[in-house]
């Protein structure tokens, strides 16, 4: 188990190694200069403060040291100043993590809640008519863009039905993003789940329990659902990665006040340390996340806990 | 947005090649959701190569009708904030879809292909920085690795298309990697080399023809995705600009008027849940039509 859970790290390690150095490139991939692309914005900066601004961000360096900089900064929580406004960069994210964060865990809670019993629903009918009618929901599911679902929502519960906030950031302004990210990816929960239930129902130690005359409700839930149920923990990692990425779109659709709509916004203005720090933040947290998921999948599953 | 819209369903099985299947289309054909993908397939491909036999008016021109007109029949799906006519629009914008979608994946699939079947026939360090890297990218979903790409080239139509192109290579390259370990595996690889083929004709006579079926299903299946992601980079503005007839940039436009004119924003919207909807399914259907697993049961 320990071996397995030290790969994991060392992977994430990894992720995160790589993430800084292309954050670090990310500014000198972008064509022209940096520093006036930054700066086009803001009318009357002067060369000399150009030169000047480059000096601060260390871009007149060479790019191993602005990396060896760049690495030592981020040890003391340092990810610089915000072009805009001028604050630091990790306050920022951080004032707007948690937003994400939330959102992410809350579509995800929609998504299994929906996606779960669906799944294994159809996996438990397959080759039925109930089967393949769910799995074509399912399709069309995945095929809905989350921003125009959004938009519906946002129309219909919002603006037609007053019942729910049209946009902000508090609790019952969560109910609408959550639900619209949470709905388009119960479809790809439901696709996993029932491939996975699919493939333990082949199993031999399934038919050695039908064959041993157990209720077909005692096989499902004692035996297959447990084993089938462990795939689909791993593969939450990459869902909530995707929730992630999801929320980029869907905070700005709902005004949520996340780091994805920051990212956007940033994107915008050319203000690329709140872009590196998004980046490395994303990366961070999914990481985390992930290696959450393993640490919980090998404790689950007997087959690692116990090599 | 798989990615950026997540609609990665599981390619896990193996996917034996269209071809050495007898009546294939006839199989897909015949099924309710190949036909139903197929026939959005190809009503999407006419309307973008008759876009200027079909459509009465300007997509771009403003004032050719009165704005907010809803739905009727001198502007079948009425007329926008600018007086442009809506059907001609989404019309012209089935030829963006196709163009984003294309371009993006063929970006994906060329990259994806050439750094699976590098990484698979070289072995050793190669195959191990290659394919770690791409787990890497992988990890970080197409979403960020879109939007990265984007804040580098900045926001148009076609940075947008590379920039997704860009997000969908690890997808393509693990696809890759896995359908090239199996045929290096194969008897006749090995023949080929005792045969004394050098390592370009190994890769591209040998194993890139038998990979590529199974990479054109993928990419079947990876156009809806690589279509979502980019109407969702439009949607934010990161992608196409107005007045480009762009699903996603219409969809965003109407925003602003959706108490008045909600059909503006329906109507993009439903062109874009269609589309996908429909190389979803014909993607689905082309699978399941190969799957030998599947039929049987």
């Amino acid at each position: 188990m320990w071996r397995f859970l030290g790969g994991r790290i060392a992977m994430g390690a990894l992720t995160i190694f790589v993430t800084t150095i292309a954050v670090t490139l990310l500014i000198h991939l972008v064509p022209g200069d940096p520093v006036q692309i930054m700066y086009a914005q803001s009318q009357g900066t002067t060369p000399e403060q150009l030169e000047e601004i480059r000096h601060n961000l260390g871009l007149d360096q060479p790019i191993y040291i602005q990396y060896v900089r760049f690495v030592g900064r981020l040890f003391q929580g340092d990810l610089g100043y915000t072009i805009r406004g001028h604050q630091p960069v990790l306050d920022v994210i951080l004032q707007r993590l948690p937003n994400t964060i939330a959102l992410a865990v809350a579509a995800m809670a929609v998504a299994i809640l929906i996606g779960l019993p669906i799944g294994f629903f159809a996996a438990y009918k397959r080759g039925t008519m109930v089967d393949t009618g769910l799995m074509v929901v399912a399709i069309a599911g995945v095929s809905v863009p989350h921003f125009w679902l959004g938009l519906v929502l946002l129309l219909f519960f919002a603006v037609e039905l007053g019942w729910l906030p049209v946009s902000g950031t508090g609790p019952l302004n969560l109910v609408l993003p959550a639900v619209t990210l949470g709905l388009s990816n119960a479809a790809i929960v439901a696709r996993m789940t029932r491939s996975s239930m699919m493939d333990i129902m082949r199993q031999d130690f399934v038919r050695t329990a039908e064959a041993k005359g157990l209720p077909k409700s005692v096989i499902l839930s004692r035996h297959v659902l447990r084993a089938g149920l462990i795939p689909v923990i791993t593969m939450m990692g990459l869902q909530f990665a995707f929730m992630m990425g999801g929320a980029i779109v869907v905070e700005n659709i709902f005004a949520w006040n996340g780091v994805g709509r920051m990212a956007v916004e940033a994107i915008f203005q050319r203000d690329y340390p709140v872009i590196q720090g998004f980046i490395l933040t994303f990366a961070v947290v999914v990481v985390f996340v992930s290696i959450l998921l393993d640490g919980v999948y090998a404790l689950v599953d007997p087959r690692i806990r116990r090599s | 947005m798989a990615e950026l819209s997540g609609a990665v369903p599981d390619y896990d099985h193996e996917i034996v090649p269209p071809g050495r299947r007898a009546h294939f289309w006839r199989r897909v054909a015949f099924t309710p959701n190949g036909a139903f993908g197929l026939a959005v397939v190809i009503v999407l491909i006419a309307s973008a190569g008759l876009a200027d036999l079909i459509t009465p008016y300007s997509p771009i021109k403003m004032g050719v009708g009165p704005r907010f007109l809803p739905p009727n029949g001198a502007y079948l799906l009425g007329t926008d904030e600018f007086g442009r006519d809506l059907f001609t629009r989404i019309v012209y914008g089935s030829r963006l879809t196709l163009m984003i979608g294309a371009i993006a994946v063929g970006i994906s699939l060329t990259v994806g292909i050439l750094v699976g079947l590098i990484a698979a026939y070289r072995g050793g360090w190669t195959e191990t920085i290659l394919m770690r890297g791409t787990d890497v990218l992988f990890s970080f979903t197409e979403t960020l690795i879109a939007l990265a790409c984007v804040a580098v080239l900045g926001p148009s139509l076609k940075n947008a298309m590379i920039a997704v192109g860009i997000a969908g290579i690890p997808f393509y390259a693990r696809t890759c990697y896995s359908a090239a370990l199996v045929e290096r595996s194969k008897p006749y690889f090995e023949a080929t080399i005792a045969a004394g083929a050098g390592p370009l004709r190994l890769l591209f006579l040998h194993l890139l023809p038998n990979v590529l079926p199974t990479m054109i299903v993928v990419a079947t299946l990876g156009l809806s995705a690589a279509i979502l992601a980019a109407a969702g980079l439009s949607f934010l503005g990161l992608g196409a600009q107005p007045p480009d007839p762009e699903w996603g940039a219409m969809l965003s436009g109407a925003r602003d008027y959706f108490n008045r004119a909600p059909y503006l924003m329906v109507i993009p919207g439903l062109a874009i849940a269609v589309t996908v909807l429909g190389f979803n399914l014909l993607g689905d259907a082309i699978r399941t039509a190969l799957d030998p697993r599947e039929g049987s049961e």
